[in-house]
This record gives structure tokens, C-alpha cells and sequence, in this order.
């Protein structure tokens, strides 16, 4: 293939419309599905097993990639399993505020890998806050009441606060954010990791961790026997949508977006350029401190050192999701499945866990990709119309 | 990777003869806690007879004496996982005995972060095809998860690996707990690699460098479980003498043997003859640099010299702590209808729950006033002549 091919693809690729972008995605995804399956199968050759799945041509198979995706599924409750369900929304609820949070700086051509550093920093803040206040409260629904939000706005502007570091050094020093925030995720991890283990965690136990959140600061589960809350889907989803409208409907959005791709011109346009890039990463880091504070009421009760990396799978949530807040709501929703799906195998399975992350990678790389070639394809001037990375 | 392929049997064959003194009684003992009551092991004390010590009406070969049939366990392993040669691969010794004595089947689970415990363990509780009888959750880590899930699933056995699950009320009553003695242990190594330092000694794959007595820890992360074997260690080295160097570090991780590599060639490139690892996964990467500095090193949980056997050459010694007894032990406490809910295994030196081991290569190779040194200490500290620290605070 030569340079004019790769050109002309790219073209293609950012003219492409939304439902053929759509028909992309779940190619891909079937393609993913089909190489990690032959992985799978020829893995399990060299490995060794008591009860091998098949045995054909004389070789021992000792993954099943059918009933692996089988499994894959069912973990994810495509089958109607409402525990799995469950499991699979709650991840999905997370990823929705970590997804939110790289996609708002996106939107302003700003690339935030802190997300995970601001969500441990505001998972952190919003259990201590509830451990804190949570003896002078009545054990009811007004303590419920009070706590949550509580809970909600301390681990906001912590976040919030932490994606200003970045937003200012990036504004007013010229420090590129891509390297302050990998750098800052390391430095969040690191307080918060010598913070309980010295002083505030719980020091009864050898785990670093805080003491467990009351009942009555633990979002109501919505499904029996797992520990999905409603609440926080439909929260997310309001966030998707106000989001939505606040860069596509209004002024201000407007603003930050063109702040961020275009500072000369918005600076020319009478827009402080400066100002909005640090409030794009204000934003995106309070969305990644809420992501962290839902972590806490919904999922894990308490802060725990090594939290999941949903911040970093928020990076590719957004990607998937061309940097649209409406389509981050799909991506986080294929993010959980997975989650929910590679459990189960664990769980179920004589498949070890690194094959799954495999699989997981693989089907994260086969369908992010053609979104993030168009995005570097549109950066780049190509396409009909150039210009910037819209949903 | 390959799985570790020896058996209990075949191991105390293989280390008996030397070690009599340092393993006594360890064969079959489930450490039934240090309150003396050893009646509760059951079918346990025959490993070679198995359950054959019951009444041979039935040709039932795995029955036994009102054993339990079709009976599961599921085992919740710690984050390091699986083929760490070390912790995990120790309670997954266990079981895999426990299913040849017991006829049992169990299905392993391995989370990939603290967060996904809490959810492994709770699959096996709500799992009714199967019904696990036993669910065994091996690992610090699992506590406050266990804690909370124990509650709600109050009919369900369960038990713990180095922690206690308990409440302000009291030990649940549906969790054996096993704790170890970290502590005694690593001060048995600690006596080892402080006489050894100290001497003139080359065989196997490395040699000591007479003119500089010093030696190293490298821990997992820095909690005070780890810090347990950190402080047992050194109080067991100042045994020796108070003059040798010592010099210690943490990974951060339990799985990361790059980083236990680096820091255990900057101990020996300092002058370091033995380095002692309680670092899990990580811990490969000592022996590695202890290979490649041409000196010692010391593991952990289980005898190295055996699970890590590529680095037998440089594995004077391993503290080994039994987790595949505590689990083989409740394992057949839930076969034989004894279980030990409640129960807190409180295991030292005095229960074989830990204990120093010679690696195979240097069976019989090591001077006789360290093994001897070894007896007495050893018996120092059971008769409580010798008070061990269990944290850095009270070295």
C-alpha cells in the first residue's frame, strides 16, 4: 500500500458517516472476537490441563474458545442472569464518569490520562469524609440524605481541583498535560497510598484501606445480591446528556472547545484561552473525582490501594467513543459487559486471567482503532471538511 | 510455567532425614491452634492411611468414616496469584492434597485486584450448582470482604488465611481463622544467613564474601504482615551479632520480579552474602540476581529449593510457612463434620505452622554449628527464652 492509498483510506475513514462508523465498530468487534478465539485455542496447545477441552489430531486443547465466549456472555448477563446483569451496570455506571472525564478534555483537544489519579484522589476524599461525619449522623434515610451528596461535592472538587494542576501548568507554564498527568496519576497514587497506610486508613487490619462506609452511606442496591444502584446509571446518563448539550447547545462549550484546538483564534475571538483550558481540565478532573466517590458508594464501600483501572479504561472508553458524551454511554456499556464477562471466566473457568486480558485488549484495540485513526485522520487535515475531532 | 510437582509425603522424605529437629511432627498436623487441643484434626495424623482408619465395611474408597460425599471447595487465592512458586501455589499444594485424600473437587478463582475479591467470593457463596462446602480465602486481603460476606452468608463455611474475620462481637462463627507466626520463623533464616555472613563458605552456585558481613530483605509491600518477617529477620540476625550490616527494601508489588532483581543486585553489588525475600511473585527476581551475583538467598512459604528448583543452586534456605496445611486441615475438618468455625490458629514454630528449611542443594552442606545453632534457637523460642519482635518498633 502506498502513501496516496493511505491518504485516500483516511479520507474515507473521516468521511465516514455515523452509521457506517457504527457498522465498523461492530465488524471489528466480531473480527476481535474471532482472533482472540484462534488465540485462545492455540494457547491452550502448550498448556497443560488435567480434562482438556477437546482433543483433535492427536493435540490436547485445553481452553474451549466457544464456551469461553459462551461464558464471556453470560458473565456480562446477556442470558438473563440478573446477578450478572448487575455486576455488568455497575462497572458501566463507573466507566460512564471516568468515560466523561477524558472525553471533556478531549472535546478541547486536551488529552487527560489523569482521570485515574483524580478518581483515586476523589474516592479517597469522599470515604474519608463519610468515615468522618458519618458518627454525628442519624443511621436513616436523613443521614443517607445528607452523606451522599456530601460525599458526591468532596470528591468533586478534589478531583476537580486535581485536573486544575495539570490545566494550569498547561495554560500558563506550557508544560504538555500528557506528561503532567501521567506523572500526577503516580504522585495521587502515592499520597493516598502513604496517607492511609500512615494515618487515616484503618490500622486494624493489614490491608491499606479506610474503614468501611455504614450502611446507611451504601447506595440502595437495585438488583438482589449484587451491589448496582440504579442511581448512579441514571446520574450518569443525565451527566452524558447535560454534557452533550453543554458542547453542542451553548456558548460556553463552544468556547472550551475551540479554547483548547484553536487558543490563537479563540484568544482573537475575545475568549480567554487560557482560563478555558484550565476549566476543561477542571471539569474532566471533577468528573473523574465523582467517578471515584460512585467507586466508593456503590461498589467497594471503602478506599482501597490498587483501585481498578477504570481511569485508564475511560481513555479508551472515550476513543471508542469518538469524544461524544452520547457515545460514551454505548463504550462504557461494552467496558462492563467485559468486566462483568472476564469475572466470570475467572470464576468459572480453567482459562487464567492474563488470556482474558488478552482478549479484553484485543477486542478493546480491534474496535477503538478505526475511531482513533479517523480522529488522527481528521487532526490531520484529512477528510472533506479537516477541522476537529466532533462526535 | 510448571506446577510445583512434589507431594507432602515426597517432601518430608526428601527433607526429613536432616531436618528432624526443625520439622518435627509437621507430617499431617494441621496445627490445630496453640490452645493444645489437638483432637481436632480428625482423619488427619494417617496422611499415609488416609481415612482407612475407619470401619473397611464398604469397598467405598472414599467415604471413610461418615466422610463427606461430592464435597467442593472454592478457593479465592491473593492478588499475587497463581504460579508465584510461593504463597498461592503453597494453599494450592494444599488442596490438590486434600482432593487426593478426600476424593473433594474445587475450583480456583484469582482476582486480579483487591477490588475483585469481595465478588469472587461472592460467587462461590451464592453458587448452588455447585453448593461449595468450604470456601477458602487465602490472603490478607480478603478480610474486610470475608467479614462482610461471612454476615450475609451466615450458613456458608469459610475460612482465612492470615487474618482473623471477626467482629466488635467476637471471631464469626462460621470462619476458621489462621494466623501465622511470621516472626519465629524469619528469625530461624535471620540466625542462618547471620552465621553464614559471617563465614568462609562457597558451595553450589555461590560463595560469601569473608571480608564483609552483610545481608538484605527484600519485602512485597510495605504492611505490617511483611514487616513481621522484616522484624523477626533481623532480631534473628543481631542473634548472631550485632556487628553485621543490614539492609532492606520493598518492591511495592507481589508480582514483579523485574523490580526484585533490581533492588536485590544493588544489595549484593553492596556486599550483601544472603538475601531473604518475603515478596511473593517478586521474589523470583532475587533468586535471579542472586544467581547471576554468584551468592545467597532465602525464600519463602514454601521451600523454594523445590517450587523455584532452576535456582536450587542458590537457595540456601526457605521459611516456610504451612498454608497448605491450614488448608488441607480445614478442607478435612469440613470432610469429616469437624468443622472449626470460630477457631483462631494462632501458628508458630511450636505448631510447625512455620519453620526454617534447608534448600535441597545445600542438604547437609551447611556447617554443623549453624544446624545446631538452628535446634537451639529453635527451641529457645518455643520454651519462650527468646522473645521474637513482630514489628520493626520493638527491635
Amino acid at each position: 500500500m502506498n502513501r496516496a492509498d493511505l491518504e485516500r483510506l483516511l479520507d474515507r475513514l473521516v468521511d465516514a458517516t455515523v452509521l457506517e462508523r457504527v457498522v465498523i465498530s461492530f465488524a471489528s468487534l466480531l473480527f476481535a472476537i474471532v482472533v482472540g478465539g484462534v488465540i485462545v485455542l492455540l494457547a491452550g496447545i502448550p498448556a497443560t490441563c488435567r480434562d482438556p477441552a477437546f482433543v483433535f489430531a492427536g493435540r490436547e486443547f485445553c481452553y474451549d474458545p466457544i464456551e469461553m465466549y459462551l461464558t464471556l456472555f453470560e458473565g456480562a448477563g446477556a442470558f438473563g442472569s440478573l446477578t450478572n446483569l448487575g455486576l455488568t451496570l455497575q462497572e458501566t455506571s463507573v466507566l460512564l464518569f471516568t468515560g466523561l472525564s477524558v472525553a471533556v478534555a478531549f472535546r478541547a483537544g486536551l488529552f487527560n490520562i489523569g482521570t485515574q489519579g483524580q478518581m483515586v484522589l476523589g474516592a479517597l476524599g469522599s470515604a474519608l469524609t463519610i468515615v468522618w461525619v458519618a458518627p454525628s449522623l442519624p443511621e436513616n434515610v436523613v443521614g443517607t440524605v445528607v452523606i451522599v451528596p456530601l460525599a458526591v461535592v468532596v470528591a468533586t472538587v478534589i478531583g476537580g481541583l486535581y485536573g486544575t494542576l495539570p490545566g494550569l501548568m498547561k495554560a500558563y507554564a506550557d508544560a504538555h498535560e500528557v506528561i503532567t498527568t501521567i506523572m500526577l496519576n503516580f504522585v495521587a497514587m502515592g499520597i493516598a497510598f502513604y496517607l492511609v497506610r500512615n494515618h487515616v486508613g484503618d490500622t486494624t487490619t493489614d490491608s491499606v484501606q479506610t474503614t468501611p462506609i455504614p450502611d446507611f452511606a451504601r447506595l440502595p442496591p437495585t438488583i438482589d445480591g449484587t451491589r448496582f444502584s440504579i442511581l448512579v446509571l441514571l446520574f450518569g446518563l443525565a451527566a452524558a446528556i447535560a454534557l452533550y448539550l453543554l458542547y453542542e447547545r451553548t456558548v460556553v462549550g463552544y468556547d472550551l472547545r475551540t479554547s483548547g484546538l484553536a487558543p490563537e483564534a479563540a484568544d482573537y475571538g475575545g475568549v480567554n484561552a487560557k482560563r478555558n483550558i484550565v476549566a476543561s481540565m477542571t471539569l474532566s478532573g471533577a468528573l473523574g473525582g465523582i467517578a471515584g466517590a460512585m467507586y466508593v458508594l456503590m461498589v467497594h464501600y471503602r478506599w482501597e490501594t490498587d483501585m481498578p483501572p477504570l481511569g485508564f479504561d475511560g481513555i479508551a472508553v472515550s476513543i471508542l467513543a469518538g469524544n461524544n458524551p452520547l457515545g460514551v454511554i454505548p463504550a462504557s456499556l461494552l467496558f462492563g459487559a467485559l468486566k462483568g464477562g472476564s469475572l466470570q471466566i475467572d470464576f468459572a473457568l480453567g482459562v487464567p486471567p492474563e488470556l482474558v486480558e488478552v482478549l479484553r485488549g484485543l477486542i478493546i484495540l480491534f474496535v477503538a482503532m478505526p475511531e482513533f485513526f479517523r480522529m488522527i485522520g481528521s487532526y490531520a487535515g484529512y477528510g472533506t471538511d479537516g477541522g476537529e475531532t466532533d462526535g | 510455567m510448571t506446577v510445583m510437582a512434589w507431594d507432602r509425603r515426597t517432601f518430608i522424605a526428601g527433607t526429613g532425614a536432616g531436618l528432624v529437629t526443625l520439622l518435627a511432627g509437621c507430617v499431617g498436623d494441621d496445627g490445630g491452634g496453640d490452645d493444645g487441643g489437638g483432637d481436632d484434626d480428625g482423619g488427619m495424623d494417617d496422611g499415609e492411611g488416609g481415612d482407612s482408619d475407619g470401619d473397611d465395611t464398604g469397598g467405598d474408597d472414599t467415604g471413610g468414616n461418615g466422610g463427606m460425599d461430592d464435597m467442593n471447595v472454592g478457593m479465592v487465592y491473593a492478588t499475587g496469584g497463581l504460579g508465584d512458586q510461593s504463597f498461592n501455589d503453597m494453599a494450592h499444594e494444599g488442596i490438590q492434597q486434600a482432593q487426593e485424600e478426600y476424593g473433594l473437587e474445587f475450583q480456583n478463582a484469582e482476582p486480579d485486584a483487591p477490588a475483585d475479591v469481595g465478588e469472587l467470593q461472592r460467587n462461590f457463596a451464592r453458587s448452588s450448582d455447585p453448593d461449595f462446602d468450604l470456601i477458602c480465602c487465602i490472603g490478607f486481603v480478603q478480610e474486610t470482604d470475608l467479614v462482610e460476606n461471612a454476615q450475609e452468608f451466615s450458613d456458608q463455611n469459610w475460612m482465612i488465611v492470615d487474618a482473623v474475620a471477626q467482629t466488635e462481637e467476637g471471631p464469626l462463627g462460621n470462619v476458621a481463622s489462621y494466623v501465622y507466626r511470621e516472626h519465629e520463623g524469619s528469625f530461624q533464616v535471620g540466625v542462618l544467613a547471620g552465621m553464614l555472613t559471617g563465614m568462609d563458605y562457597d558451595h553450589g552456585g555461590g560463595s560469601t564474601n569473608p571480608d564483609q558481613q552483610m545481608v538484605g530483605f527484600v519485602g512485597g509491600k510495605e504492611i505490617p504482615l511483611i514487616e513481621r518477617f522484616e522484624a523477626g529477620y533481623q532480631a534473628g540476625v543481631q542473634h548472631v551479632s550485632e556487628d553485621i550490616e543490614f539492609t532492606s527494601a520493598y518492591a511495592g508489588d507481589w508480582n514483579d520480579p523485574a523490580t526484585g532483581q533490581e533492588i536485590a543486585t544493588g544489595m549484593y553489588d553492596d556486599g550483601a552474602d544472603v538475601v531473604y525475600h518475603a515478596a511473593g511473585g517478586t521474589g523470583a527476581g532475587v533468586f535471579e540476581a542472586a544467581q547471576s551475583e554468584g551468592r545467597y538467598a532465602i525464600g519463602v512459604d514454601s521451600d523454594q529449593s523445590l517450587s523455584a528448583s532452576e535456582f536450587s543452586d542458590v537457595i540456601v534456605a526457605s521459611m516456610i510457612k504451612r498454608v497448605d496445611t491450614a488448608v488441607y486441615g480445614s478442607a478435612g475438618n469440613v470432610y469429616n463434620d469437624e468443622f472449626q468455625g470460630g477457631q483462631i490458629n494462632d501458628l508458630g514454630l511450636a505448631e510447625d505452622g512455620v519453620g526454617a528449611v534447608i534448600g535441597q542443594d545445600f542438604e547437609g552442606e551447611l556447617p554443623s554449628e549453624i544446624t545446631d545453632e538452628l535446634d537451639s534457637t529453635r527451641q529457645a523460642i518455643i520454651d519462650g527464652e527468646i522473645s521474637v519482635p513482630d514489628n520493626l518498633d520493638d527491635l
